[in-house]
């Protein structure tokens, strides 16, 4: 409405005004349109009938066998039978955790462990996976499925979140060799495929160690996604430091703060809590991400899937395989979006006014 | 003693990267000298003895590998224009539906919005190629009277022909693409002032003059450099195609990589070509964007 009444301010736009409306017949607000009428029934026909198709296909002419007589495959890859409660636990630990998140109070103790929480159910994780002190080891090459997924997702993002958080800040900093390094390093894995990291991440990083020395190809790949996300990351936070207010800076000047207090401080949790849909992305991109190591010989969600497909008795059931594991992914990333938009509604400092 | 001391920390920052990336290389050449291969690239100049599935320029197994590696890159331009052309037509279809005052057209965008974004790619480009193309007969289905025929050899567009892994990688991309460019059409209408749509719309404007001649003008500021970003996006998704067995940069390197068994080189000629592809895309968005801008605020 502002820019509306400058328009009558000027006197030359007033005769324009005039003009274009005696050119133009005035038309109503909402007006009955046959071509768009025809545009949606036409939508609404065809998105009816696939539908339909659709859901005839999954209840008469899908056979679901390669899904119902594999969901072990689905879920623990071909994990050893005998310990297969570790991994279950694990899960179970897991959507506790998630539970808690979604629904503990902002005040109560238990919100305030949530953070620990979900740094500790990594270790906690691979603990009950690989085994040690008290449990039977399981190799790596026996983890597999929607665990190896999770596990994954969780570990690099667990690493690659540290790392995101430094080198935003130096990405901030006035320091130029700080600052220079900080760019070089986001400015380069931005530029590249995804798939290209992982392939170094397999094949390349073995070449840098020294001799004798060998880590398996989950950690490699874990390495990988964590070198890959934290670029991502340090931007969206950055992104985050660059929306706050000037006003916030000053003020902890006024108060005294040198440098590394105020980013610490004042500018980093602020930058954190704005950057938290940009983050979730980033979460939900991780999960989707770890679908490429499919490509590179993991038999994660999708690798086992595509090794399952290559079996003879279960040959041409592509659609059956991938409405389910669409089904999966989607489940897996609302459920992260879940968790991430209950915690920023927790962030939100409606109760310092309440006081 | 305030600038001693960042002087200080730069410099300690700075010391150990440069001996971890020391220590690193230190590592390689003890590594390289183990294997004894050693680092050269007189290989490119042998030849490849692999096909390629399709080829812009002929292509045969006598070639050189330096011949194999630049048809991958051309085939990885091939796949990147076309796709970048067909996800910009759907993303804006996409997005002026979701500011569209339609409800069933809202809904149906919306839905394919959210859809599309909770999938991995590469799972959409399993389902294009084995069950959307690979699943059909070998008898063309024909639409349009036969202007475009789908078959499990691949599509016929126009009587040009296009292999079954370029159509799959072709729509899969295109469609994935499309839901985020449409996120940015509607993000760049949305950033235009309310007022503009109240103006125009109480000088009893037609929608579309509106939307073409006012709103528009003003979105694409906002549009545009989301828009590059999705390009360079769909770029570096384009090298899922070795997943279908399409040969584009990345997967003639990898073949390359497996037979010669040189892989820091290989790596280094697929960086370099990436960096090509991705200039490549940035110039030529710089200039369009230039040229938009520039008769935008002409006119």
């Amino acid at each position: 409405m502002k820019r509306l009444t400058s328009f009558y301010k000027y006197s030359h736009l007033n005769k324009l005004v005039l003009n274009i409306s005696r050119q133009i017949p005035i038309t109503k607000k909402r007006q009955h349109r046959p071509l768009e009428a025809i545009l949606s029934i036409s939508i609404l026909a065809i998105f009816l009938v696939s539908l339909i198709n659709f859901f005839n296909w999954i209840l008469f002419h899908a056979e679901w066998n390669v899904v119902t007589g594999n969901i072990r495959l689905y879920a623990f890859g071909s994990f050893p039978q005998l310990y297969l409660w570790r991994p279950i636990l694990w899960i179970l630990l897991i959507i506790i955790t998630s539970l808690l998140s979604i629904f503990s109070n902002r005040k109560s103790q238990i919100y305030n462990s949530l953070i620990l929480a979900w740094i500790l159910i990594v270790p906690i994780g691979i603990f009950l996976l690989a085994g040690g002190l008290i449990l039977e080891p399981v190799a790596s090459m026996y983890w597999g499925g929607f665990i190896l997924t999770l596990l994954l997702t969780l570990s690099s993002g667990l690493i690659a979140f540290p790392i995101g958080i430094l080198l935003a800040l130096g990405r901030q900093s006035e320091m130029p060799a700080i600052n220079k390094i900080s760019r070089i390093y986001i400015d380069i894995i931005r530029g590249l495929p995804l798939i290209t990291v992982l392939f170094f991440g397999q094949l390349l990083i073995p070449l840098f160690l020294p001799m004798d020395f060998e880590i398996n190809r989950i950690i490699r790949a874990v390495i990988a996604f964590a070198i890959f996300t934290a670029a991502y990351i340090a931007e969206d936070i950055r992104g985050g430091m660059q929306s706050i207010p000037t006003t916030q800076k000053e003020a902890a000047v006024v108060l005294g703060l040198d440098k590394s207090q105020t980013n610490i401080l004042i500018l980093l949790p602020q930058a954190l809590k704005t950057a938290i849909p940009a983050l979730t992305n980033q979460a939900i991109g991780l999960l989707q991400n770890t679908s490429l190591m499919a490509i590179l010989g993991l038999v994660e969600l999708l690798g086992i899937s595509r090794s399952l497909l290559a079996n003879p008795a279960f040959i041409g059931k592509y659609l059956e395989v991938y409405v389910w594991l669409g089904l999966i992914y989607w489940l897996a990333c609302t459920c992260i979006a879940l968790i991430a938009r209950s915690i920023e509604q927790k962030m939100q400092p409606t109760n310092l006014n309440a006081k | 003693m305030k600038l001693n001391k960042r002087i200080l920390l730069q410099f300690i920052v700075f010391i150990v990267l440069v001996s971890i990336f020391l220590v690193l290389l230190n590592n390689l050449i003890v590594n390289i000298l183990r294997t004894q291969i050693g680092l050269s690239f007189k290989w490119l100049l042998q030849p490849a003895g692999f096909a390629l599935s399709e080829s812009v320029l002929p292509f045969n197994p006598s070639n050189t590998y330096l011949w194999a590696l630049c048809i991958g890159w051309l085939n990885s331009m091939k796949v990147v224009l076309s796709s970048l052309i067909l996800a910009t037509f759907i993303g804006t279809l996409i997005g002026m539906g979701r500011i569209s005052r339609n409800r069933l057209i809202y809904i149906f965008s919306s839905s394919y919005v959210t859809f599309i974004r909770q999938i991995p790619l590469l799972l959409q480009l399993f389902f294009w190629y084995f069950v959307a193309f690979l699943s059909l007969s070998d008898i063309p289905l024909g639409y349009l009277g036969g202007l475009i025929q789908i078959s499990n050899q691949g599509l016929f567009l126009l009587g040009v022909k296009l292999s079954v892994e370029f159509s799959a990688l072709l729509i899969g991309l295109s469609i994935y693409t499309a839901a985020s460019i449409a996120e940015i059409i509607r993000g760049g209408f949305t950033s235009v002032d309310k007022g503009q749509w109240e103006a125009y719309r109480s000088l009893g404007l037609p929608e579309k003059i509106g939307l073409a001649r006012i709103i528009f003008p003003q979105a694409l500021p906002a549009i545009l450099p989301g828009l590059t970003s999705q390009y360079l996006n769909l770029a570096k998704n384009s090298t899922l195609a070795i997943a279908i067995g399409y040969a584009d940069i990345y997967a003639v390197s990898d073949t390359t990589i497996t037979q010669t068994g040189r892989a820091i080189e290989g790596f280094l000629l697929l960086l370099i070509s990436f960096l090509i592809l991705n200039l490549v895309i940035s110039r030529a968005m710089e200039m369009v964007n230039k040229r938009i801008l520039e008769t935008v605020n002409r006119s």
